[in-house]
Order: C-alpha cells, then structure tokens, then sequence
C-alpha cells in the first residue's frame, strides 16, 4: 500500500514536469530533433498573430479555436515556455480533480492515490503537456463538469460544457448521456442529489440501485423528459457555445468557421494513421466519396455510440469512458494525442472494476501496447525506409481496431456498474434491510 | 477529505504552480538570451521568390525563367564596369539525396569562382549567395524544420514560398522553392584559385504521391538556381547587383537531377473481362433469388 499524501505527489508531478519542460528547451536547443511538439510552434506562432491584432488563422494548419491563442499570447511576451506551464500546470489539476470525484463517492484513501499516480506518472500523459499540446487543459474542464454535476450544480457544468464543446468539438458525444443523467429522480429543485458511494461489495450496491433505476426509467418516460435541470443544461451550454461561437466568427469571419469547427466535422486525412479508414480514403482522395461510402464510415461510429449511452448513461463517468474509447476507436482520423481523452476518464473508473492487473489487466495493456507497436512498426518501414507496406499498415489498423473493441469489451464485462445517484429514500431502504 | 485538508491541498497546488512559472520563465529568459534564431521571410523585397510570387500565382518552369530574366537586366548596375559579370562563376559541383524514407536530405556542393582582377573591387563584406532550389510537386520543404537554429546558423536567410500546406498530397498541390542567402564575405575575401565552396543540407519531405500501378512513384530534382547579390554605392544611392554564371558555364556542372523513388498507393489495373465476369455473376445471382421469392 502507498503512503505518499496527495500533496507530495502533486509536488513531486510538478517538480517533474518543470524539469520536462526545461530539458525540452534544451533539447531544442542543441539536439536535432526537437522534444516540442509541432502543434506548440503553430499555438505560438497563431498566439503572436493575434497579439499583434492579426487573425490567428493567418497560421496555415492552426485548427482550433482563438481562445487557444489567446491563453498562449504571454508567450511572446514573457516567455516562449508560458503555454508549456500552462498545458503542465492543467496536467495536475487533472490528477486533482481526480482525487476529488474519487473522495466525493468515498473511495478510499489508497484507491485515490493509486488513480492519481495512473494519470501523473503515465509516460504519455506527463510528456503530452511538457510537449506543449493543449489536451490537459480539455482534460481538465471535463472533469470540473463531471465534479459540477456531481455536486448538482448544474449552471455551472453547463457553462463549463458549452465552453469546452466550442474549444474542442468532440465533447459534443456527452451531450445525450448528461441529459439522461440529469434524471429528474434526483435532480430536485432544492435539493442536492444524494451520491452513491464505492463500497468494497460491489454486487449489493447493484441490486438496490438496479430496483430503483427500473422504477425511475418508468417515472421518467410517463412523466417528462423535459424537466428543469435538463432544460437549464441545454440553455446554458448552447447559449455559452453560440456566445463564443459567434463572437470570434464577428472577429475572424468564415475562416474561423472552416479551421475551427467545419474542419473536424468533415476531415478526412489520408496520410497514413492508426483508422481503418485512411487508406480507402487516400485511394479515392481524387473523387468525391459517395454517400454510400460516407454513410459506411459514419454508422459504425453512431450505432457504437447509441448503444453505448442507452446501456451506461447512468454510470456517466463509465458512459464518458466508453464513449471516448468507441469514438476514437472508430474515428476517420486517429492520432496518437487523442488516446489521452479517456487516459483521464480510466482512473475514474477503475476502482468500481473487478479486474485485477494479475494478470486481466495486465494482459488488456499489453495487447493494446502490442497493437500498436505492431501499427507503428508497418508505419516506421513506410515513413522512414520507403518502403510500399500501405497494405501491412491498414491490416495493422484493423488489428488495432479489433485490440480496441476486445479490450473495450472486458472493461465492460468486468466494471460494477452503478447509477451515479441514489434516492434519498435509500436511506430508509438500507436502515431496513 | 475534510474541508480543512482540501483547502490546504489547494494552496499548496497553487504554490507548487506559482513557483514552476516563476523558475521556468527566468530559465528560458535566460536561455533564450542567449540563442541565435534563424529569420524567415522577414524584410520585403529581400528574397526574390517573394517578389515571383507577387507576379505569378504559381511555381512553373517558364515562368520562373523568364522571371529571372527580367530580375537580372533590371538589376544591372549604372556606372559598373561590365567586366564584374563576367567575373563570377557559380556551379553545382554535387547534388545528391541524403537518408531514406520519406524524410531526407538534399545535399549540394556549390563553388563560388571570382576572377582575380574583380576581388579588390567587390564590396565583399556587402555581398551574398542565393541559391534557389526549385521543388517538383512530389516533395516539401517544412518551413519550421528551417527554423531550427541548431542546423541552419550558417545562413543569413532562409525562407519558403509557394505551397507550404504539409497536408495535401502532391496531386492537389502546388509546387514550392526554398530560397538561401549566404554571407559571401569572407569567402570571397580568402578565396583560392580554384574558389571557394558552400555547402547546403536542405530537409525535404514526400507528399502522398497519386497511385501507381508499381507502386512507387519517381520524383526527379533537379539543381539550383544560383546567384550573387552585392550591395553596391552607386552615383546616387546604394543599389543592388546581381551576378549570375553564363548560361553555357552552367552546361559544364555535374549530374544535373537526383531521384528519388516514393511509396504510392496501388491502382488496380481495370480488368474489364473480369467486371464483365462479376457483373454476369451478380446478375444471375439477383435473378435467382427473385425466382426463388416469386415461386
């Protein structure tokens, strides 16, 4: 068991992030290949634009939007490590806040710190914000929602939300799953929804929520789905998501509109990748793809994620994990920065999973590792032998894909599921029983 | 967690934070003081691309030529002596590819020969090389692979115009040109008889190239387009001068291209017999089942 204090461990993630950040200077520096991320130099050359009163997107293949640029404008200023410190410092809020959804469901002290140490000394995660990519700060702001929501304040988390769909585009999948979560069973005027606490007997917990969660699926279809809190969700994040949308379209006009939103809504990158997708799309990148064609890459991703929200909306943390899993999964475009959006959803969920890392777990890492090895082995022979394995590289995407689905299927089979929630009549149930 | 301990967990974040701002901002202050840094496409007017490409939307051949014609005679200077031009020889005395894969390297040699009577004269200290490398569709040069100061501190300028979307595969691309200045003071100031020469690493990476039945695809490089620039008092003010090599000079450089070979993706050659073939079979096979549904 480990003894480290969550403040201990913050301290020495944060030590250790610093002296990432000031080796990747100095590898910059003097060693040919860089320690920083392209995307930083194009968050730091659009961040200049816009602090000499210029249009970010004057920077060809920036993609995001301006609040982006407008968080890193300090480094043309201060220093061209400023945003590095602020992806960095977002990394720990990450490893607090999930201390924080953990201790809110009361589970123990030594669950939380081995979740805290899964995100804070995962190699990928820690070398993502020193790198100088942005994904720690979405991070972040999901799990502040996931906190919201848990406390019942549901103004906020919608404010939060519609923001974050405005910065990045895919939160855009937690939409419905929040809606259902906000189950008019617990979310009551006046009163703060009852959490339902981890405990060690995991079957128990189910069994009683189960009873409650039919009930409440039949109160909520006869009555309304349009209750107060889901309304005030949709309000808020939309009008949050327009405000923002429509005040930087004001500023920056349609090229704001195609680089920051359009662009991920219809990319399609037929430079090779981990979907299964990319080569038919470079094969026929010079004709248009016909609806058939469209509609075959777009179903598999929608009838996933349906089915997905329908099953586990309840356990939203769950839900939010599986979805991001699936998304990415069977996305037309994967890249390897994407894996961190369930990275920070795992720790979450791991204290309600009954599979042990002897050897389940450990076995589900290694063929993920393995699979993607495999995908980057066929991808180093094409990109830096020249080789033509464009063949061996989709079949190692499909590899990955079915890696992918397998491993997402044994986190389900093996994860207690439970409503996030419980009724205040539990109490009495449980005093009863 | 009591309230007491989350609040102190907090402030100890927000110290932790603070203090990693602070320590991080005085070191690369101080590291980036004291660094060099390449510029790119800075003063107007100063790269000759720039000013092809404020003509011409794209990079074509005959374009560039007669672009480059019209530079030189506009560029000769009043009141110097003809014989500076004829003085100045510039050639590739290698052009090869460097690496494997989709990233290399395009090395070439370039000597720089003055007539011995023409030195005294030259304002040496005032004069620069340019060197133009013209790319094929197939190939880019990243512009921010140029910015690293570890590898380019050599060169006075370096910049890229025309297509520098990495993205796009070469069958929706435009070509590009990587444009150098070199400081040819000291060179021209020890030059030996036999010249003096510059030595160019340019990184280069492929395009998706469009499909080909072998499946590789053959770009061809070919050599630079080599100049020299000298600042130049004048009866009335400072001017620009450009020297270029004669074009039957150019003719006596080695191997004028380098190839290099790209994975493409496959076009299955059509086969009509055998769509003939699958269009029967899936005929027969339709009008089987609709018998079978009808009977």
């Amino acid at each position: 068991m480990i003894s480290l204090k969550p403040r201990s461990i913050l301290l020495i993630s944060a030590i250790f992030r610093v002296g990432l950040i000031l080796f990747g200077e100095w590898q910059d520096t003097h060693v040919e290949v860089r320690y920083t991320d392209v995307d930083y130099l194009v968050f730091s050359d659009a961040a200049s634009l816009m602090a000499s009163g210029q249009s970010p997107y004057k920077r060809t293949t920036y993609r995001y939007s301006p609040l982006l640029a407008f968080l890193l404008i300090p480094n043309s200023f201060t220093s061209r490590c400023w945003g590095k410190f602020l992806f960095s410092a977002s990394d720990l809020f990450v490893g607090l806040f999930i201390r924080i959804i953990l201790k809110q469901r009361k589970v123990p002290d030594d669950l939380c710190t081995y979740s805290m140490l899964i995100w804070l000394f995962n190699p990928f995660t820690f070398t993502i914000g020193t790198r100088g990519n942005c994904e720690p700060i979405v991070c972040a702001m999901i799990l502040w929602i996931i906190i919201c929501l848990n406390n019942g304040n549901v103004v906020q988390a919608a404010f939060w939300y519609g923001l974050i769909v405005h910065f990045r585009i895919y939160p855009i999948i937690y939409a419905l799953p929040i809606i259902i979560f906000l189950d008019p069973c617990f979310f009551r005027s006046g009163t703060k929804p009852l959490l339902s606490d981890w405990t060690s007997d995991q079957g128990k917990a189910r069994q009683i929520n189960s009873e409650l969660t039919d009930k409440c699926v039949v109160c909520d279809a006869l009555k309304s789905t349009f209750t107060r809190s889901r309304i005030l969700f949709g309000l808020i994040s939309g009008t949050v998501f327009l405000l923002c949308t429509g005040f930087f379209f004001r500023l920056y006009g349609w090229e704001f509109l195609h680089e920051a939103l359009l662009y991920h809504l219809t990319r399609t990158d037929p430079r090779h990748n981990f979907s299964i997708y990319f080569y038919h799309i470079y094969l026929n990148y010079e004709r248009e793809l016909s609806v058939l064609e469209k509609l075959i890459s777009f179903l598999p991703q929608f009838i996933v994620q349906l089915v997905l929200i329908l099953c586990f909306a309840k356990d939203l943390v769950f839900c939010f994990f599986v979805q991001t899993v699936a998304f990415v999964a069977f996305n037309k475009v994967i890249t390897a920065q994407y894996f961190v959006w369930f990275f920070c959803l795992l720790p979450l969920i791991l204290p309600w999973s009954n599979m042990k890392l002897k050897w389940k777990g450990l076995c589900c890492i290694l063929l993920w590792m393995g699979a993607q090895t495999h995908w980057l082995l066929w991808g180093y022979l094409l990109e830096f032998k020249g080789k033509n394995v464009f063949l061996q590289l989709w079949m190692a995407s499909l590899l990955f894909l079915a890696a992918n689905t397998f491993i997402l299927i044994v986190l389900i089979r093996h994860h207690n599921y439970g409503p996030v929630f419980r009724q205040h009549t539990d109490l009495k149930t449980t005093k009863t029983t | 967690m009591s309230t007491l301990q989350y609040n102190r967990l907090c402030f100890h974040l927000k110290l932790a934070i603070l203090w990693m701002l602070f320590s991080g901002a005085v070191f690369c202050i101080h590291v980036f003081a004291s660094t060099t840094e390449v510029e790119t496409n800075s003063d107007a007017g100063k790269f000759i691309m720039k000013s092809y490409f404020e003509n011409y939307e794209s990079l074509h051949d005959s374009s560039f030529e007669d672009f480059m014609a019209h530079q030189l005679s506009s560029s000769l200077c009043q009141g110097i002596p003809d014989n500076w031009n004829v003085g100045v020889r510039l050639s590739v005395r290698e052009l090869s590819l460097v690496g494997e894969g989709s990233h290399r390297h395009l090395s070439s040699s370039i000597r720089l020969q003055i007539a011995a009577a023409s030195i005294p004269k030259l304002p040496a200290h005032l004069c620069e090389v340019i060197v133009i490398q013209r790319l094929p569709l197939g190939v880019f040069a990243d512009p921010f692979e140029l910015q690293n100061p570890h590898k380019h501190k050599a060169f006075r300028d370096i910049a890229v115009f025309g297509d520098t979307n990495l993205e796009l595969p070469s069958f929706q691309s435009n070509r590009s040109a990587v444009e150098f200045h070199i400081d040819a003071g000291f060179n021209i100031l020890f030059m030996q008889n036999n010249g003096t020469e510059f030595n160019l690493l340019l990184p280069l990476d492929a395009r998706y190239q469009p499909l080909d039945e072998s499946g590789y695809s053959v770009v061809e490089i070919g050599e630079p387009d080599m100049l020299m620039r000298c600042s130049v008092e004048g009866k009335q003010h400072k001017q620009s001068c450009l020297f270029m090599s004669p074009p039957n000079e150019k003719a006596k450089s080695t191997s004028a291209t380098v190839a290099w070979k790209i994975p493409a993706g496959m076009k299955v050659p059509r086969c009509p017999k055998l769509e003939a073939t699958n269009f029967s079979v899936i005929n027969f096979v339709i009008r089987r089942q609709i018998l079978h549904i009808c009977s």
